[in-house]
């Protein structure tokens, strides 16, 4: 065990000379050999993580632009670190494996708040260091011992203006009213929002959706199981709309943004109810670069241009309360915490999803298939 | 060629050991942590099989992956038949003409066929467009996004696999049989199901076989032509793997699979010698 250790980190000073210029290439890897350490897992960025590099392990396209952009460029500017990026995705699945095989290439991963609950308990998370990491820079709920929100996202809706021209649905009990409002719709596949969503159109009040009542908002997702699709990727989701799939589409806001621009605002997105999921960073346990370099990283991505770059370019709203009323015009309709929607909005409960979440995607999913 | 059975087993077996190795390692290794792992979580014993008999969801789950299965299996290996039947029968310009599209269908990724057929069966795709142009309908046709959708999809991603076997076999047929049967007074008829059909079994077992194996792993094409509600058994692996983290039940279901496709061949060994069915055609 120990030995392994050693070798890692010989493996890890390796790197940094290998970076550095101050070993060639050659030992570098004969070095590598040595400690044992696959080319593959050097590639992948093992030893090379820890070179004085932030590895962000995320969910790519657009994101590692505006990434890079928004938190990377000051980041570098102020520690000298560069951002590199791992677009794989990181589901708990995925993070939960890279942690128990000992071979951690990533320093915060892009996920939900949620993760950090289902996986800070068994150890797979570095605690957030909130003496580096500002609880004041994100929604009082929402900064929690294993991961801090960034940005919001939420789950909104979007409708057919030919449709539904005279009488636009306005909330998600219009949403599940297919005798008032006919057409087809589509729902999150994965349970999120979509469970929320028909508690609310059953009646439930906003304040009072925690915990969540299974039974009850399966029911009426059944209720309109025939008239329903149900899509598993947001790219999914924006085509069942634009394909005229749907009349009535549950999508992640920002998508929904960009429905209207596509379709020259044929398709409309309600944000009335919108449910705030909180995106957040997490660390992996014994992620390369060290604990205190990513709270730095985090620490960066809190303030508040950091956050505005952020939602103008993937439209992900702040978190930061300070950046909220700096939310510019264009951007209002489609942010969740700008001054015309934060009071129309539901917020997510991490903690009821982090120990809830598994049984919940499996009932949901028995309930629609 | 020439020295006695047990030397050439033994040079054989000398020649391949590097690799045997690498398999047991590479392979039997990570199997036997799949196994493990089906009986270990979330807690030691048999919990997790016991859930195939206490849980109805997962009943559903296997049952809707066999039923797409056999149905697939049995629309392409019909069709597979026809195209090899055809292809053995046209001159020699043509079957590699066509051969060559077959293989070319190998490059094309499922991903792309899948959403092709979207835009052809979709809702607002070209045929129900077409057909509700010239009033022949009066609502779009369902082709998509269900049940349907999913076997359209998989039978059209399968074909090609059955044909390749069924080809194989249907080429090593001594036509003189068929001659001879013709000579006898049979009728072509008679001469295809009494004499060409059974000449061909060991190519359809075989080209059967591969299909249903095939299918059972299928992830994205349901996933996505189902629309959510066709629900088959390697996607909810990948979701107890990937999003609700468990990893016992997925490494049963796994194993399930394993040991299906396992007692399957062993049942398909019982009526015949698998070694004419994969590849050994020309006894």
């Amino acid at each position: 065990m120990h030995d392994k250790q050693f070798m890692r980190e010989a493996a890890q000073e390796g790197a940094k000379a290998f970076k550095e210029g101050r070993m060639d290439r050659r030992t570098f890897l004969v070095l590598c050999g040595m400690a044992g350490i696959a080319t593959q897992a050097v590639i992948a960025g093992d030893a090379e993580a820890a070179a004085n590099e932030i590895v962000m392990w995320n969910w790519g396209g657009q994101s590692e632009e505006c990434h890079g952009k928004a938190i990377g460029d000051p980041f570098t500017a102020e520690t000298g670190m560069p951002l590199k990026f791992d677009t794989s995705g990181p589901l708990q699945g995925k993070i939960k494996e890279m942690v128990d095989s000992g071979n951690v290439t990533a320093d915060v991963c892009d996920a939900d708040l949620f993760d950090a609950v289902a996986l800070g308990p068994s150890g797979h998370l570095e605690p957030i260091d909130y003496d580096i990491v500002s609880k004041d820079r994100t929604l009082p709920q929402y900064a929690l011992e294993h991961g801090v929100s960034i940005i919001l996202y939420g789950y909104a809706f979007v409708y057919d203006t030919e449709a539904y021209g005279d009488n636009p649905p306005k909330n998600w009990a219009d949403f599940f009213d297919t005798a008032k409002f006919p057409g087809k719709r589509s729902l999150y596949k994965w349970a999120n929002g979509a469970l929320e969503g028909a508690l609310l159109a059953d009646g439930v009040a906003k304040d009072a959706l925690y915990p969540l009542d299974m039974d009850r908002a399966l029911a009426k997702i059944k209720s309109i199981k025939d008239d329903s699709l149900y899509w598993g990727s947001g790219s999914e989701a924006h085509s069942m709309v634009v394909n005229g799939e749907v009349s009535m589409g549950m999508i992640w806001q920002n998508r929904g943004r960009n429905i209207e621009m596509d379709t020259d605002g044929r398709y409309k997105l309600v944000m009335n109810e919108a449910l705030a999921m909180p995106g957040a960073y997490i660390v992996p346990k014994g992620n390369p670069a060290g604990r205190e370099a990513v709270m730095k990283f985090i620490a960066t991505a809190q303030s508040v241009p950091s956050q505005l770059t952020l939602l103008g370019c993937l439209g992900m709203t702040p978190s930061n309360p300070e950046a909220f009323a700096q939310i510019p015009e264009d951007q209002q309709p489609y942010a969740i915490t700008s001054a015309m929607n934060i009071d129309g909005i539901v917020y997510n409960d991490p903690t009821w999803w982090g120990e809830n979440g598994g049984d919940a995607v499996n009932a949901f999913l028995e309930a629609i298939s | 060629m020439n020295g006695s059975p047990l030397t050439r087993f033994g040079t054989g077996w000398l020649l391949v050991l590097p690799f045997l190795a690498l398999v047991v390692a590479l392979f039997l290794g990570p199997i036997a942590n799949i196994l493990w792992l089906s009986v270990t979580d979330p807690e030691p014993g048999l919990g997790n099989y016991a859930a195939l008999v206490t849980s109805d969801n997962l009943a559903g789950i296997l049952w809707t992956t066999i039923r797409i299965c056999v149905i697939t299996t049995a629309f392409s290996v019909v069709l597979g038949y026809s195209i090899a039947y055809a292809m053995v029968h046209v001159a020699q310009g043509s079957r590699n003409r066509m051969l060559g599209l077959l293989l070319v269908s190998f490059w094309i990724s499922v991903l792309v066929r899948t959403f092709s057929w979207l835009m052809l069966l979709g809702r607002k795709g070209l045929v129900n467009e077409t057909l509700l142009g010239i009033g022949l309908i009066a609502q779009p046709i369902e082709f998509m996004r269900n049940e349907l959708g999913v076997l359209i999809g998989m039978v059209h991603y399968m074909i090609p696999y059955a044909v390749l076997p069924l080809l194989a076999s249907m080429q090593n047929i001594d036509t003189r049989v068929l001659a001879a049967s013709r000579s006898l007074g049979a009728t072509g008829t008679q001469t295809f199901w009494r004499i060409y059909l059974p000449l061909t079994k060991p190519g359809l077992v075989a080209a059967a076989l591969l299909v249903f194996i095939l299918s059972l792993g299928f992830y994205v094409t349901p996933a996505i032509l189902g629309g959510g509600k066709v629900l088959m058994v390697a996607e909810y692996i990948s979701v107890q793997i990937l999003v609700t983290l468990r990893w016992g039940t997925a490494a049963m279901l796994a194993a399930l699979m394993l040991f299906g496709v396992l007692a399957l061949l062993f049942v398909m060994s019982r009526f015949m010698k698998l070694s004419t069915v994969f590849g050994g055609a020309k006894a």
